[in-house]
């Protein structure tokens, strides 16, 4: 963690000194004010005070996602996020949803590779009732067989609704996961196999919750129209004596390299239109590729006008649609294992995904031997300044970016020049990074086509 | 042993001195309610500004409120959704990639949608390019060139992208739900047939358009980091040359009424899970209803702590995400109870959803509930405002609806004022579970026995067409 750290700082360094003489229209300096320290046992805590509306965000980060479950327990990470609402020592099942609505809050939990989170927005006035309910669970979940039972049941269900039940079932995410990675941990199915999520046991869920859940693991992070020393007050009283625990090593996520393209062939029961799904592993996150990654990205899919779109879906007429991204369930900071930059798009009846990937190559190839225009660097990183704003724009958007710098960087105060090794990348890395990066060995491709109907 | 001591070691945990009742509130915080102003271009554009500076970024809502599905629908059927989709594919200066290339350098966006009630466009940008994006919202309202290519490839791809939705259940459910509820009315539109799709030419859309984006049926609002004065004068600027028109008169004739239940049920053999919709018609946006109804929506199922979620899922894990709603439009509006579930608790749901409507409507809510609902509401409200497209929303319903101004200062008066007979007799009137629509997709075959109890059944094939059981 704080050798990532490190490598980030001397990275954005390194641009920093080789660009001081080129200048952008760069955005005016943002001035987010975050306060940030640690309680004795291992808390992370993060506060910014922003008063434009009468709420606050208040957000509990654990350090723990799919890719930490347990083996033979795939979807074990996102059930334990279910039972976290299931009752502590002093609020009774699904009670933190009750305390939080009638006081004019909302609230909701996600599962994600690297973190799990839990978050009220609420009433400003209301910031002590977040806090206490957040503490309680992190310290005296309330775990129980028919708990337990109820929530496997609702788990099941969910994976039905939006994966067994649906066309494509996710295949974007699910599969292009299983095929792209060879690690385990990063590649299995973080939703979870029905038959794995329902033979968990009680003891699976105290164990996970032990290890897992203790304040040396996580952040607290609160933003919105508070007093920064009454928080701090606050935070005191309900966290500073949860007792931290012992970490087990992480395991290993490294990944071998990729040396060879993987191709695979699918056929899909309920969806009518072929799709396609490919991923390319992306350098991590503290190599001095990573900016020029992600602003290649923004040129190649991240919006109409960028190439690939314009080549896919306007010039050839392929296919009908282009999703996805750098990160598919988040963004550039708020994860910390291997990662693949993906793809997805319907093509239409009568094309092949050969034809669909010879588009994309080209369009890859032209950048790699021409680079991009300077115009175009500049209005992506526009696209991308402008993108950043709107992840600020609630309390509880810019809880999520605090908190993802405190847990994988140890440093929310990031938040401030977090784009500025963006809006310094050049052209020129542009062109190595498509060169690099976007080749066929290092990408796994999956080309799910309707089931052929037997009465044809 | 291995469990004992995983048990040893959670006690362990709770040993220490811990807060046993929620912490009361601090004293309330001041509300910043939005400050709006209004003002009115010589062609009759309403133009409504709100500043809210917490990105320097602005959102904008353009809506031509005689573009609706039920314009010129006779003639030409789903002429508003494909007029939408295509307006912003070029105008009579602008490919549609330069349009796409503009919004990239201004970081901004620009979309249209139609309904039954209007055509919106949708358009943010930096706030430090906002004179760049009226220029290019006012080209895309008065010059859309509809280019023949571009039209084409809509079409196809409109038809294509239906094609693929009927494989989606809450696809099918929707729209049998609609059809269901409004008939043949506009309401009841939900995407147009591929015939009357590829029908449709440059020379129609162009028409449309003009008949239809009128400035003096129109409005535009704009929320985000602005000087009011400084932001209306780029307006001027942008919009004044749009010219007015005839107002068309409105083409929305009233909803028919629902004389019984009935199950419509959409046949997707293979399915592992029956998704089911159940409501009715209930009341335009004007009513004076629409707090009471909004509120027993709140404690029926329309939040986290709602009696169907405690119900189907945290007590039978019947289902993961129950849900209700009320959705009110200029002529009436509808509420809908629904849950995605296996096979084998689709009958048991359906008498669980119907039990928890016939329930608010027979008794009376707690005092607790509806204390805690009014709070939900009031609290909730607040976040919406405090952000960009969620005020800028809340203004558009204003104007659309043509509501009381002062909608969002009366907000909490007109909350905090219902009473447990109230949401009792809202409740009554319009959960109205004996002329209810059932709408149900799933596998006839698995689960006809737990279905037919509760109603006569139509049954559609994915296509919308009625077939044979």
């Amino acid at each position: 963690m704080r050798r990532l750290l490190v490598s980030w700082l001397v990275m954005c360094l390194a641009v920093l000194m080789l660009l001081a003489n080129v200048s952008y229209a760069h955005a005016k300096p943002l001035n987010i004010p975050v306060v940030y320290y640690k309680l004795p046992n291992g808390l992370k805590v993060a506060i910014s005070e922003d008063h434009i509306a009468p709420v606050v965000a208040v957000a509990v980060y654990y350090n723990v996602g799919f890719r930490l479950e347990p083996k033979g327990r795939t979807g074990f990470a996102h059930l334990f996020e279910h039972m976290m609402f299931q009752g502590s020592a002093n609020v009774k099942k699904f009670e933190h949803a009750k305390f939080v609505e009638a006081n004019g809050g909302s609230l909701n939990g996600h599962t994600d590779f690297d973190y799990t989170n839990y978050y009220q927005t609420l009433p400003s006035n209301r910031v002590e009732l977040g806090l206490w309910l957040e503490s309680d669970r992190m310290r005296s979940l309330d775990i129980s067989e028919e708990n337990l039972k109820n929530q496997q049941a609702v788990v099941s269900e969910e994976v039905r609704v939006n994966v067994l039940n649906q066309p494509y079932q996710f295949f974007e995410w699910i599969s292009l996961w299983e095929n792209a990675f060879t690690n385990w941990n990063n590649s299995h199915n973080g939703y979870g196999d029905l038959a794995e999520i329902n033979a968990a046991t009680i003891d699976d869920v105290r164990s996970f919750f032990k290890t897992y859940y203790a304040p040396n693991n996580a952040v607290l992070t609160v933003v919105g129209d508070v007093d920064v020393n009454e928080v701090k007050k606050m935070v005191e009283k309900h966290f500073a004596n949860i007792p931290s625990q012992p970490m087990p090593p992480r395991p290993d996520l490294t990944e071998p390299p990729q040396t060879k393209e993987k191709r695979v062939s699918q056929t899909d029961k309920l969806a009518k239109l072929p799709a396609l799904a490919v991923g390319y592993h992306l350098p991590p996150q503290n190599s001095p590729d990573f900016p020029a990654m992600a602003l290649l990205v923004q040129i190649l899919q991240g919006d109409d006008s960028s190439r690939w779109y314009q080549r896919l879906v306007k010039e050839k007429e392929l296919t009908l649609d282009l999703t996805g991204g750098l990160n598919y369930f988040g963004n550039e900071f708020d994860y910390t294992g291997p990662m693949i930059m993906t793809t997805r798009t319907t093509y239409k009846t009568g094309h092949t995904a050969d034809e669909v990937i010879r588009e994309m190559d080209a369009v890859v190839a032209d950048i790699a031997s021409k680079g991009v225009t300077e115009k175009e660097l500049a209005d992506a990183k526009v696209r991308y300044r402008s993108n950043f704003y709107s992840q600020l724009e609630s309390s509880f958007g810019k809880a999520h970016l605090l908190s993802a710098l405190a847990l994988f960087r140890d440093d929310p105060q990031q938040i401030n020049t977090l784009l500025t090794p963006f809006e310094n990348v050049t052209a020129a890395q542009i062109k190595a990074a498509a060169a690099k990066y976007l080749v066929a060995t290092n990408r796994t491709v999956i080309d799910r086509v309707p089931e052929a109907k037997t009465d044809k | 042993m291995k469990k004992l001591l995983a048990i040893i070691l959670f006690t362990t945990t709770v040993t220490f001195a811990q807060q046993k009742t929620p912490p009361p509130p601090g004293p309330a915080r001041p509300l910043n309610l939005p400050k709006i102003t209004e003002k009115k271009l010589a062609n009759g554009l309403t133009v409504v500004l709100a500043p809210l500076p917490n990105v320097p970024k602005i959102s904008s809502i353009l809506t031509f409120r005689s573009a609706t599905t039920a314009s010129d629908r006779d003639a030409h059927p789903g002429i508003a959704q494909i007029a939408a989709a295509v307006a912003n594919e070029g105008t009579d200066t602008r490919t549609s990639k330069q349009i796409k290339e503009e919004l990239r350098s201004i970081g901004g966006t620009l979309s249209l949608g139609s309904d039954a009630d209007s055509t919106t466009m949708t358009a943010s940008s930096l706030s430090e390019f906002s004179s760049r994006l009226f220029d290019l919202m006012s080209d895309v309202a008065q010059h859309p060139s509809f280019p023949q290519t571009e039209v084409k490839l809509a079409q196809e791809n409109t038809i294509q992208q239906i094609r693929a939705g009927r494989a989606d259940p809450g696809f099918l459910a929707n729209e049998r739900f609609q059809k269901a509820i409004f008939g043949n009315h506009p309401y009841g539109f939900v995407v147009p047939d591929e015939k009357s799709i590829s029908a449709l030419t440059p020379a129609d859309l162009k028409a449309f358009v003009g008949k239809y984006f009128i400035p003096n049926a129109s409005h535009l609002i704009v929320v985000g980091d602005i000087d009011v004065d400084k932001t209306f004068a780029e307006i001027e600027k942008a919009f004044a040359g749009w010219k007015s028109g005839t107002v068309p008169p409105d083409e929305n004739p009233p909803v028919p009424r629902r004389e019984k239940r009935q199950i419509y049920f959409v046949n997707r053999p293979g399915s592992i899970q029956s998704a089911i919709y159940i409501g009715n018609a209930s009341i335009p946006r004007k009513d004076k209803d629409y707090f009471a109804i909004r509120t027993a929506d709140t404690i029926y199922g329309g939040s986290f702590y709602s009696r169907l979620t405690r119900n189907i899922r945290e007590t039978k894990g019947y289902t993961y995400s129950p849900f209700s709603s009320s959705n009110t439009r200029a002529k009436t509006g509808s509420f809908l109870a629904g849950a995605f579930v296996r096979n084998e608790v689709t009958g048991p749901t359906l008498l669980e959803i119907f039990y928890e409507l016939d329930r608010m409507r027979v008794l009376p809510v707690t005092d607790e509930e509806l204390s805690a609902a009014k709070e939900y509401s009031n609290g909730n409200f607040s976040v919406e405002l405090a952000s960009q497209f969620g005020l800028a929303g809340r203004i558009n319903t204003i104007y659309t609806y043509d509501l009381d101004k002062n909608f969002i200062n009366d907000f909490r008066p007109k909350i905090e004022a219902l009473t447990t007979a109230d949401i009792q007799r809202a409740a009554a009137k319009y959960f109205d579970t004996y002329r209810a629509a059932i709408v149900i997709v799933g596998d006839w075959d698995k689960v006809k026995d737990q279905v037919t109890p509760f109603g006569d059944v139509t049954m559609y094939d994915a296509e919308g067409k009625v077939i044979t059981k």
